[in-house]
This record gives structure tokens, sequence and C-alpha cells, in this order.
């Protein structure tokens, strides 16, 4: 069912918060769900050209590296790029199938790939690019927010999180309900000015992502002393005159 | 967006189709009755057919065809589906109206049908162009020209079509060719406006905000997530030289407008209408396609911000 | 239903061994993960790990043994059977060693089983071996071990949870991986300010707070500077200084002296300080005392000396390292270099941390608490890979001495099991001759000239010159050298070389074309110039097509490896640890564990500790090995589980079950250390004494800091002619001004002999993250990622050639040239280039086709660095490397750019040409 569910205030909407201040760029993200992808319920993300000039292939997750100029001030971000599970997708409305759906309980935006038709207009309504073609089996293919994973009570407790944020090694991701103003993602995103992307165009996504930021320590200039012989600064004849204790 | 030969056929084969529904359903709606039965139901099978092989090239578009039907599910929000429904419509409608021009069930069941006829086809364009403009990351769709331009391009390619038709009948077309011309000129403008709104639009968001930067910062890519294309780049990231899209900008005036506009003038002013006719036909046809595409290579998605491209 | 099951074992996608849950379907890999209770990596996983799967079922994997039929370098083989391959190999190194065992060269690339590897070499009794450490980070291990007695990366990794300051010197992308990720992630969380310098802002400099663009080799002398301006303000930390380091060692000062600039001792050997509350030359030990830093003393002889640290503030207090007079050299604004020592000292001085935690020294005095100074350092390859790097990595060390952040809360910390006493182990074996193993390990630490393995003339009496005159502190051999050095010597001097894991005739190779020159020459009757060249690999790399034998490994998903105690553990600063890899899968080709073989050819070859005295093979398996074998009573490659009951640490009695006692703990073993023994390591009694008592060092007495290091000057002092060792006349220059016991800095070497004019940009590499360490070019996903690479350069640079991103340049250097596209960026020294390294590949290898875009669009910066510096007229030519350790000095590059004509063909240049292996089934007869 492609109209979307009705969405109140404390209604549960999971998604992810992504620190780009400590995001490497190291695609461990990317490469762990292509791998949980790869096996997960939802069938095989394909890979075209393995071995050959065109190398290619479906992932959830890809990640860039910017630079970015401020006031001629410029530094390397990078950025992983997947579905943000909006509040709003017209990924889900333009489907004509019912194929694409979000779910009502939390929020989470999927694919049923057994009905998909592989018409590709949810990955044209998708201003994120989020949405992959599955040249093999003809449907389309997203980030799954490892739905697979979250609710396995076979998993323990903790392991159940998306493979992206289990996997990352700074830390950089985090899974959670920001519905829910009080949870740890809320609480991040509103102490340190999370962000969503492309606002203005009104598809409300879930997910957001943290600015980078500059860590700056005040420090007062060290003095420069008048040199004494042998080139020993007062400074440091004072510090040594007094008496030392091994 | 990547013109696919799929997508360029339906849209191009459905306006004509349409398009040629609308004029005969419109003439009858209109009091005016098709000269001969016969001309009524030949029209009508020549645009069905034309429907349906635009719709059979749209079925090249979809990964797993066999589930094409599943697409009549979601009228409800999707303007595909709903193409989809209006599409299917159209047969039995179209078919009916037929069915009372061979049989002569008179005036109003005649007039009601072909309003019908006219309607849902022109009703079938409109979802097909809302398909395009109801997608937000697309500026150059996702405006009002668009399905005001379809419907144009349906009645203007729907008109040369009948005409065509109307001289292959009768030997002559003098006054469907007269439409055409005008419906060429109002395409034209039409055609014209739209470039002149795309051109003047400005992206619809910077590199900086599709990464949840402020506007003020400059971003500029280091690195990609892959080298060789991959879907998004092939299907989002199509792009067509500025100077390659003018030169088909002029090209698509000349074909699909000012030769069938002269050669329709021609048929609606000489004894040579047949020839005028196919002519502006056969012209119409390949400028709608150019226009199609171009109307598709030009389309740029904002998803192909995060690949530095500029939208 | 799938039967699915999970296996924990470790990680071989590259050298940082994080623990692995690996889940089969149906015994088909499904899915690996990270080991969240696993003290390496906690559960988080890198590209390269979650990638294995793609490794393990590689079309690369080499099939079976093969036997070189074609000419070499054509890849013309045919598989033959394991027996057939173990009797060419046995009897072709039984005839060697019974003759000369050196020569056998045997050199391992990232070989993570050096501890039986080298044991091999010890027991065959060749000098000849070294691992890939030598063209990696030996300039750390070497700078590290003999002033801290630990290192970077591996033996020591900075305080994640305390620092304030931490300070990124070089490219460090790659040493190592998820660790450093997961620090870097906890200290931007706390909210620590990150300083990187280093040529390129990419990755971990990336997210750096501030990002210092250096010009490639000059991190020393920025670093002095620094140095200098903490010194100017007085801004050190006396108090650690006297305590902890010989700062207050008394220095010989009588130049001209046999003894001049050696530390003052007494009849037992201990150092000797004056005490200002005595006013006499004392133990420097002693504890009460008031060591003199500065001054100048008498002693009872009539000697001179000086405190070792008077010498160090009179260097660098020179005016020659003020900001002012290093900025331009380093690419820096002397403001900057200011504020950095100022930022440096603020938080070291003024935001201690200090940890209410008691502890003991080893003077016995108790500490109520622990002082730290929570500025942390850590650096990896960009400083390494220059001729000067074991003086700037030297230079970072006293750096981190001088502000007490050597093992303290919130600064650098060792890794157990170290620290160990400086310089760190025994000095290197030399041979014994024919049919004899060595004394000890090929490889050591000397302390001096008698250390050194040199010939009566001085020359190296090792292939690559290691511990000689041209690298003394080559504590890891010169692996870069092993090809072209065996190449000159001629068949005479090496008859056989085994490379195990090393891309030696590619990306692992300076200059790869030569190389692979010298790899197929035959002299006038048709003889190989190298005769005998054994690879052993688990995929068909470039070197393999250069084999005469060819031994196949299997995916570390297949087999049993240690990770030891022995070799390069994966303890942390909590405490020591060991782990092991169990066979997850089964193996569906006929390959043989690398481990398995070398301890089969082991007993074949009747080596003592691999077979008996009647020459019957002592271990069945690696694994048996692994549990069986002691190195030393008590002491064997795994410190976990030992004892008949398994409950002894470090040492204790070979438990039979121990393998079973991993795999049930995860496949790792750790032992956490008590809060008071966790920092102060070096001087930390209860620390030193369950070090001890675990086996890992002989003593337990405190290790002291060397900020002088004298056993440079002893070999500085031969070469002034003293001393019944002297270097030869060629070398006595060189060895005088680059063995200073202080860090000095240098022009990187062939930088200093190229004309800046013509090559005027530094060109470096770096290892992509997602690939780093890993043979990633064949893996299905990580190719995706990146197949081909570019040449980075400033926008200012690119503007300057008239290029644009994507568009053809040629590069030259003074060794060649080579042709790629070019992509622009901001985050880059003005005056360097830089690329991922090893993404470019011969056509026809790795199994790829020959469309691949790493053949025609990737390209190797290798093609234009050169293993020899500039020639004079030596009779023996320079290695490219650091004079002092044999460092392969792949960063001292320098190049010029220009832009390709347009018509040029859009492909990477050199193209050695194609030589896919193509192998004959077994059955077909060889001619």
């Amino acid at each position: 069912m492609t109209m979307l569910p009705r969405s109140t205030p404390g209604s549960r909407k999971l998604g992810l918060v992504i620190d780009l201040d400590t995001c490497v760029g190291c695609h461990a993200c990317a490469v762990n769900c292509k791998e949980w992808n790869t096996g997960g319920e939802k069938g095989v993300l394909p890979d075209y050209d393995k071995y050959g000039g065109q190398p290619d292939g479906v992932w959830f997750n890809r990640i860039h590296s910017y630079e970015t100029t401020e006031s001629g001030c410029s530094r390397t971000v990078n950025f992983p790029r997947s579905c943000l599970h909006c509040e709003n997708p017209l990924c889900v409305t333009v489907c004509p199938t019912g194929a694409s759906y979000k779910r009502a309980d939390d929020g989470i935006v999927l694919v049923d790939t057994d009905l998909c038709i592989g018409c590709k207009l949810c990955s044209w309504a998708c201003p994120y690019g989020a949405r992959e073609f599955d040249e093999d089996e003809g449907v389309m293919r997203k980030c799954t927010l490892c739905v697979d994973r979250i609710y396995d009570e076979s998993l323990p407790e903790a392991e159940r999180e998306p493979a992206c944020v289990a996997t990352c090694p700074a830390r950089a991701r985090h899974f959670g309900d920001l519905g829910d103003p009080e949870s740890e993602v809320s609480k991040l995103v509103a102490e340190r000015g999370g962000r969503e992307l492309l606002g203005e165009l009104g598809y409300r996504p879930t997910n957001r992502y943290l600015p980078p930021r500059r860590a700056t320590i005040a420090a007062a200039p060290l003095e420069a002393p008048a040199q004494t012989g042998r080139g020993i600064g007062a400074a440091l004849l004072g510090l040594l005159d007094r008496a030392l204790s091994r | 967006m990547n013109p696919a030969a799929s997508v360029l056929l339906l849209t191009t084969l459905t306006g004509f189709a349409y398009g040629l529904l609308a004029w005969i359903g419109g003439f009858a709606a209109a009091g005016v009755p098709p000269r001969s039965p016969g001309f009524a139901v030949v029209g009508v099978v020549i645009a069905l057919m034309a429907a349906s092989a635009g719709l059979f090239a749209s079925m090249w578009h979809l990964g797993r065809k066999e589930r094409a039907w599943r697409a009549f599910s979601q009228w409800r929000s999707s303007w595909l589906s709903r193409e989809g429904v209006a599409a299917v419509l159209v047969y039995p409608i179209a078919a009916g109206f037929a069915a009372a021009a061979w049989f002569d069930f008179g005036g109003t069941a005649m007039r009601a049908l072909g309003a019908l006829t006219a309607v849902a086809s022109l009703a079938t364009v409109y979802c097909t162009a809302m398909i395009y403009a109801s997608l937000k990351p697309i500026r150059q769709w996702h405006n009002p020209h668009t399905a005001t331009d379809y419907l144009i391009f349906a009645i203007y390619s729907g008109a040369a079509l009948y005409a065509t038709l109307h001289a292959l009948a009768f030997g002559h077309a003098r006054r469907a060719a007269a439409i055409t011309a005008a419906a060429a000129v109002i395409a034209w403008f039409a055609k014209q406006a739209y470039w002149r709104y795309v051109d003047g639009q400005t992206p619809l968001a910077t590199l900086a905000a599709a990464i949840g930067l402020p506007e003020s910062i400059e971003a500029r890519p280091l690195d990609s997530p892959h080298f060789t294309e991959n879907y998004i780049l092939r299907e989002m990231g199509f792009r067509v030289a500025r100077r390659h899209a003018a030169k088909l900008r002029r090209l698509t005036l000349l074909i699909a407008f000012l030769l069938p506009f002269g050669f329709s003038m021609i048929a609606s002013l000489t004894p040579w209408s047949l020839v005028a006719c196919t002519l502006a036909l056969a012209f119409a046809a390949v400028g709608m396609f150019v226009e199609r595409w171009l109307f598709f290579a030009e389309a740029t998605h904002v998803s192909a911000l995060y690949y530095g491209r500029t939208i | 239903m799938p039967a699915r099951s999970v296996a924990r074992t470790t990680c071989y996608m590259c050298a940082c061994r994080c623990g692995i849950k690996v889940h089969l379907e149906d015994g088909k890999l499904r899915y690996i993960e990270g080991n969240r209770d696993h003290p390496v990596n906690r559960g988080v996983l890198c590209a390269k790990g979650s990638a294995g799967i793609m490794t393990a079922i590689s079309p690369a994997r080499l099939t079976s043994p093969l036997k070189r039929v074609g000419p070499r370098g054509s890849g013309e083989f045919v598989a033959i059977s394991w027996d057939e391959a173990m009797s060419i190999a046995t009897e072709r190194l039984a005839a060697i060693r019974r003759d000369d065992p050196n020569r056998l060269a045997f050199y391992t690339g990232r070989d993570q089983s050096q501890s039986l590897t080298g044991h091999f070499a010890r027991m065959f009794g060749t000098i000849n071996f070294a691992a890939h450490g030598g063209f990696c980070s030996v300039n750390m291990a070497a700078a590290g071990l003999y002033s801290l007695g630990g290192a970077f990366w591996e033996f020591g990794e900075p305080d994640w949870e305390y620092a304030r300051l931490f300070l990124l010197f070089g490219v460090a992308e790659d040493h190592d991986s998820n660790p450093i990720k997961l620090g870097l992630g906890r200290l931007k969380e706390r909210g620590a300010k990150v300083i990187s310098i280093n040529p390129v802002r990419t990755g971990y400099s990336a997210i750096a707070d501030e990002f210092i663009a250096i010009r490639p080799g000059t991190d020393g002398l920025l670093v002095l500077s620094l140095i200098h301006c903490l010194l100017a303000a007085g801004k050190i930390d006396a108090e650690f200084l006297v305590r902890y380091t010989n700062a207050h060692h008394l220095v010989v000062e009588s130049p001209g002296a046999a003894d001049h600039g050696l530390v003052v001792r007494d009849d037992a050997g201990r150092p000797l300080a004056h005490d200002r509350r005595s006013a006499s030359i004392v133990d420097a030990a002693a504890t009460g005392i008031d060591p003199a830093l500065l001054g100048e003393y008498a002693l009872p002889d009539g000697r001179r000396a000086r405190p070792a640290f008077a010498l160090l503030a009179e260097r660098y207090l020179d005016p020659r390292y003020s900001p002012e007079a290093v900025a331009e050299r380093c690419g820096i604004e002397a403001a900057t270099i200011r504020r950095v020592a100022a930022e440096i000292a603020e938080v070291a001085f003024n935001q201690p941390v200090i940890l209410a935690q008691g502890w003991t020294d080893t003077a016995g005095r108790r500490h109520e608490s622990m002082l730290g100074r929570p500025v942390a350092m850590h650096a990896m390859r960009g400083i390494s890979a220059h001729s000067n790097g074991f003086h700037s990595c030297r230079a970072i060390h006293v750096l981190q001495m001088l502000i007490g952040a050597v093992d303290t809360p919130g600064s650098w910390r060792y890794k157990s099991p170290y620290p160990k006493p400086v310089p760190g182990g025994p000095p290197p074996a030399g041979p014994r001759g024919p049919g004899m193993p060595l004394d000890g390990a090929p490889l050591g630490f000397p302390r001096g000239p008698e250390d050194l393995l040199v010939d009566e003339t001085g020359e190296a009496l090792r292939l690559d010159g290691a511990y000689s005159w041209e690298a003394p502190l080559a504590i890891h051999g010169l692996m870069h050298l092993a090809i072209a050095r065996a190449y000159e010597a001629g068949p005479e001097k090496v008859d056989t070389l085994f490379l195990f894991m090393a891309n030696m005739a590619w990306n692992s190779a300076m200059n790869p074309g030569e190389t692979t020159r010298m790899l197929s020459e035959c002299d006038a009757s048709g003889n190989y110039r190298i005769p005998f060249v054994i690879v052993a690999d688990a995929f068909a790399s470039e070197t393999v097509a250069y084999a005469d034998l060819v031994l196949p490994d299997t995916t570390y998903l297949e087999r049993h490896d240690c990770i030891s105690l022995l070799d390069r553990p994966i303890g942390s600063a909590h405490g020591p640890a060991d782990a092991i890899r169990v066979p997850v899968l089964p193996l569906d080709r006929d390959v043989r564990p690398f481990q398995e073989v070398l301890i089969d050819l082991g007993g074949r070859l009747g080596l003592p500790d691999f077979a008996d005295a009647n020459g019957k093979p002592l271990y069945s398996s690696y694994a048996d090995y692994i549990v069986r074998h002691q190195r030393k009573p008590g002491i064997g490659p795994l410190a976990g589980f030992r004892g008949e009951d398994g409950s002894a640490i470090g040492k204790g009695a070979p438990n039979p079950e121990q393998l079973q006692r991993y795999v049930e703990n995860g496949t790792f073993w750790s032992h956490h250390l008590p809060p008071e023994q966790l920092y102060y390591k070096h001087a930390n009694r209860d620390y030193l004494s369950g070090s001890k008592a675990m086996g890992f060092i002989d003593q337990d007495a405190q290790i002291v800091l060397q900020l002088y290091c004298e056993p440079l000057q002893r070999l500085r002092l031969a070469a002034e002619g003293h001393g019944p060792r002297q270097p030869p006349a060629r070398l006595r220059a060189r060895i005088a001004s680059y063995c200073d016991p202080l860090p000095i800095w240098y022009v990187p070497l062939e930088e200093s002999m190229t004309e800046r004019d013509r090559y005027p940009l530094h060109a470096i590499t770096q290892r992509p993250m997602a690939m780093y360490h890993s043979w990633g070019s064949q893996n299905a996903w990580l190719r995706q990622i990146l197949p081909e690479n570019r040449l980075y350069l400033h926008h200012d640079r690119a503007a300057e050639i008239g290029v644009e991103d994507d568009d053809w340049v040629r590069v030259y250097s003074r060794n060649g040239s080579l042709k790629c596209q070019v992509r622009t960026m901001s985050g880059v020294n003005r005056d360097t280039v830089w690329t991922w390294n090893a993404i470019g590949k011969r056509a026809g290898a790795w199994a790829l086709a020959l469309d691949a875009p790493e053949f025609h669009r990737g390209f190797l910066l290798n093609h234009v660095i050169s293993e020899y510096l500039p020639a004079k007229d030596d009779p023996i030519r320079f290695s490219n490397s650091d004079p002092v350790t044999g460092q392969a000095a792949w960063f001292d590059l320098t190049v010029r750019i220009e832009r390709c004509e347009p018509d040029e063909p859009a492909e990477t240049a050199p193209q050695p040409g194609a030589n896919p292996l193509r192998v004959r089934p077994k059955t077909e007869k060889t001619p």
C-alpha cells in the first residue's frame, strides 16, 4: 500500500544519525552493509562484471568525500549516503504496485521485491539517490535499516542494530528512535545541531547528519625569553634551578 | 535523466494515439460526426494500435514484465498506476464509440461516447505527464509546463495523424490540416516557453545542502564511492553537452513544429493534401521523438549533485 | 532451513588482527562481523574485513603447486603434486645448507608468523632473512625501541580515554586500522583536539580539528622546532626527565677521544649523574638525589662531562631551530608552529590529568596518584618512509619525553608486553657455516660496532646490507634490496630466493621494471642470474609469474595461525594478549597452509627444533607446533592457557588443550592489568615484575628512556677512527654524520641529490583505508570502490601545469617516467603530489579480465622510484634508504609533471605486457 501511514507525534521513527565530524570515510559501513544484505532475507545484492572492465554492483550505502570551503578555510568531509527513511517519501507514493511501502509502526521504508515490477520510478522520485536497481532480478533495492537484524530476537539485544552501525570503526553512526525526543539519538541531534538533508524538498527525512566541528585549545603564547650564555634561556634556567628529586 | 527508448516510444506514440482519439471523439462530441462510420472505426483502431504499441514498448522498461498487472493497484497515490488504469479504460470507451459510429447509434450516444473517449484519452495523457511532473527532484519536469505541454503535444500530434488519415480516406484534409498547422504554432510557443522557463530556473539545491552543510559553504567532490558508472549515474546522471542540446533544440523546432506547420499549410491550401499531410506527420513523429529525447536528456536529478554534477 | 553456525577466528584482511565472527550457512560463508568481545576491535570491522568473503572465493586463488615451464615471467606453469613440490624444495635447500646456508635468501611479506619463519631461518642457518618491516616501519620500530623500549603502532598506542590534544604525524591511515578509528572516534566524542600534520588531508586527517599541510620529509624539523619553543619557554617536565629518562646521565666531553660522547659509568657499568645536593658524581639511578641537567662537571679521573640534557638543550635552543628558521622549509607559518607549541604546553602543564590511583615505582616508592600530560602522539608511514625517518621519529619521542608524555595518563602508552629494555633484545646472530644453525635470531638489536654483521673489510655479510655500516640498525632487514642484491651478488652468493606473501615483482618493489628484469635475466649459458625462486602465496600475484616453484597457500579462513607474543602480538595498554586463527572453511583445492609447509620442510631437512636427532619430524602440523613448541622452557608461541591445567599465563608447560581453550575463549587470550599497573609501566614495579613473571622480560629493573641514544655514539666513534671495528673509508663520513646520539634533521637523501628545479614536487603514496595491507584489487567488492587511481595535486599546481580533473600527465623522476590521470584538490601541500598505492596491477595478474581498469588506468608510483640512490663513483651503490635503519625511503621521491598531448593513448604507462598464469594440468608431461 503506497499511501503513507499517518504520522502522529510520538510515533516511532527508526533511523540513523551520522556524525560527519567523526566519519573517516573508510567504507566499512558500505561493505559490511553489502555483505549483510547479500545473504540477507531480501536476497542477494548483485555485482556485475566482478573481475572485468566495468566492475559495478548494487549497494545500499555509498561513501563520498568532498572538500568544502568556508570563508577561505577548507576541509575534507566524508559523507555516507543511504536511504533516509523519510516521513514524506515520494518514492513510496509514486510506486504503482504497492511494492514500496513505509511501515506504520517504525517508519522504515521498504521494497517488497515480490511485488516490484522494476519500473524504476521510485528511484527517480528519491532526491538522495538511495535506491539502486537490481539488474539480475529486475527489481528495485534499497536500505532496509537491517529490519532483519534489528528485530531478530535470536540475536543478543546489543547486536540488534543495523550492520553499518555495528561495524562503524569510528563509531560515527548511531541508530535509534528519532520520534522519541528522549532517545539517545534525538538528544545527540539536539545537542549537536543534527541536520536534515535537502529539507526544502519536503521529504522530511528521518536520518540526521551531525555537522563537522572544530575543537580548539585556548593557549597563551609562549614567552620568548632572553638568551643567556651558551644559548640557554632564562625561562629554562629558572625551571632547572629549582631542586629536582629523582 | 537517461532517455530510455522504451519510455520515449511510450510517451511519443501515446501522444499521437490519444491525440487522435481526442480529435475523433472531440469532433463527435461537438456534433461533428465522422464523415463515414468506417473512418471513425479505422481511426479508433489505429489510435488503439498506436497506444498499444507505446504501452507495449513501455513494458521493456520494466524489470519484471510479467508482473505489470500489479501496476493498476495503487491509483490512489501513484500517477503511474493512474496512467495504467486510464489507458485500460480508454479501450472499452473508444471501442464503444467505434461501435456507436459503425452501428450508427445516433446523436446523443455518439456525442456522449465521443466526449468520454476524448476525456479518457486526454486524461491518460495527463496521467503520463503527471508521472514526470510530480517528481520533485527533477526541476525540468516538476513544473506546470509539463502537463500543459504533454496535452498540447498530444493534441498537436493527434491532429497531424487525424489530418493524414483524413487525407488518406477522403483525398483532402483542408480543415484538419489547418488545425494541425495552428496546433503546431501553439506547440512551438509552448515548447519555447518551456525552455525559457527551465533555462531561467535555479538549481534545486547546492551540494552543501545535499550533504547537510549550510548553503554558505562551497563543496566539491574529492572522491566518489566508486569509479565506474553505477545505476544512479546511468539513470540520473545522464548528461548532454550544452552545445549539443542547443543544436537539438533547434532541430526539434524545425522538425517537430516548423516543417509540419509548413506541410500542413500546404495540405490545407493546395491539392497535394495526402503527400503534405503524410510529410507533416512523418516530421512531427520524428520531431516529437527528438523533443521527448531532449525532455529526458536535459532533465537533471538532484541526486546527481552527490557526484558533483550540475543540476 | 539451512544449517547455520558461527565460528570465531582472527581476521587477516590486513595487519590489524581483529576478532571476527564468521557466519556459515550449510558450510558456506554467509557473513563476517567483528567480535564484540575482542580486545582489538570490540565488534567493529573495517571494509576489508567485511569483504573477506570475496577474498575467500576469489578466482585469483592458486589451486595447486606449480612448476615453471615457460621462461620466467611468462606465467607458463605445470601443476604438480605436493610430493613433487616438496621434493624439489627439499633437495634444493638441503644442498644449499650443506654448502653455505646463506645462499638461501628467505624473505616474507605481510607475514604474521615471523616467530616461525625467523626460527626456520635460524635453524636453517641463513642470516639472509627478513620480513616486510624494512620497507614499512623499521624507522618507527628502531627509533621507538632504541628510545622508549616501545614504539608507535604495534608496541604503543595513544591514551584515547584521557588525551586532550592528539598530534597525528604523517600519512598514517594504514597503521593501524580499527583501533585508531575507534580511538579517534573516542577523542572526537570527548571533544579533544586532533592536529594532523600531513601533506594530504584525507581519511584520519579529514576529521582533524586542525590540518597542517607539511612538506614531506620535514616532520622532524617541525618537531625540533616545537622542542626549541618549549625549551625556550621552560615548558618541560624536568621531574619526569630525571626520574624516567637518561637526561641527567653524564656524557663524556672530550672531543676526539675514544670515549667522547659516551655515558659516564662506574665500574659496574652504571650510568652516573651529578647530584647538586651533595655536589658529587653519583649513581644516576640513585633515589633522593637532585640531578643536574645543565652544566659541566669534572669527573674524579679528570675527564669533563655534561648531562645529556645540557647537550640537547644547547643543540635545540640554537636559532636554526626557531620557527622562523624552519617555516619555509616545512611549508608551515612560524606563527602556527609557535601556537602549536603553546597548545602542547597549555595542555601538558595547565591541564594535566591526575588519576587517583596509587602505584609503586621500581625504587619501591609509593605514589598516591598518577600524573599525566594529556598530549598524545602517533606517527607511522609518513615519518617512516623517509631517509631521515629514524631521526624524525626519535625527535617525536624526545618531544614526548621532554613533556612527560610517555605512558602517563592522557599521553602515549605502551602496549603490553612492551616496554622492553632498551634497545629491545639480543644482537643479530652471525653466520656459523655449512649445516649449522645460527646462534640466535637472524634479526636483532646491535648495541655498537661489535654487533654488526660485517666482514674484515667492514662490508656487509648479509645480502641486503642490514647490520652493516650501510644500515647499522636495520632491525627488520632491507627486503627492498633483496632481489637487486641477489642479482648483483650472483649465483655463488645466492642460490635460492624464497618469498612468502610478498609481491616483490610489483607493488612491493621499488622499480618493478628493473626488478622483473633482474628476476628474468640469464647469463651467457642461459642460466638465470638468480638461480632458483620459490614463491609461496595464496593468490596469483605479479610475483608468482617469476617463480620456478610455487607453493600455494590457503586463505586466512582455511588454516591455523598464531598471533604470537614472540612476534607482533595484539596486546594493548590494558594488558598482553595473543590470538589464533582456526580453519573455518574446508579446503576445496590442492593448497596447504604455508606454515604447515615450512614445518614440513624443516622436518624433511632435519633442522633442529623441527626434527629430532634421528631426523624424524617433530611436529605433525602448525597447530601441533603452536601447542608444543617451546622457545625457552615454559615459553611457546601462545601465552594463554599454559600449564598442564591451562591456568598459567605467559610461562608454563605446554597444554595439549590450549587451542581448544583459545577457541572457547573466542580464539584470543588477554590479560587485564590491574589499575595500578596501567601507567608508568617503564618504572612501575608491579608491572615490570609481572611482566618478568610472564616471561616477557628477563629483568624487572626500571627501563630508562633514552633521550640520548648511546649506541649511535658508539658507531660514530668507530667512524672517527676509534675501536677495533671501523667502517670502510667510503662510509666513515656517513656514519659520523647520521649516527648522532641526539635527533638531527637533514634533507632526505634522494631529495638532496636531485636537482630541485628539474624535479620540484614531492611524490608520495598512501594506501586507501578500504584496501590497506589487503590483497584488495582482486576483491569483487573492494575493487568497485577503487579499481583505478589518479595522481592528486593542488588546484594551484594543476592550474600552473594547465590540467584539470582526469587529464593525462606524464610524471618524470630521475629514475624514469610514467603516465597517469590527475585529480585536483585543495587539501594537499602545494609542493606535493600523491596517489593511492598498489591499485595499478600488471595486466594478466590477479585473475582479472584483460580490460580491467587496474591494468589500464591504474598505475604504480613505484615505476619512478629506485632502490638505489643516484649513482656516484661508489663501488657499492647506496640503497635508497634511511642511513641508520635501512628503511626504504619511498617518500623521498621528487618529480616533475607535464601535460600529455591530447592525441596520446588514454592508458597508463609503463605497461609491461600481460602475462596471465597459464597452467597445464598435472597429467601432461613437462618438456
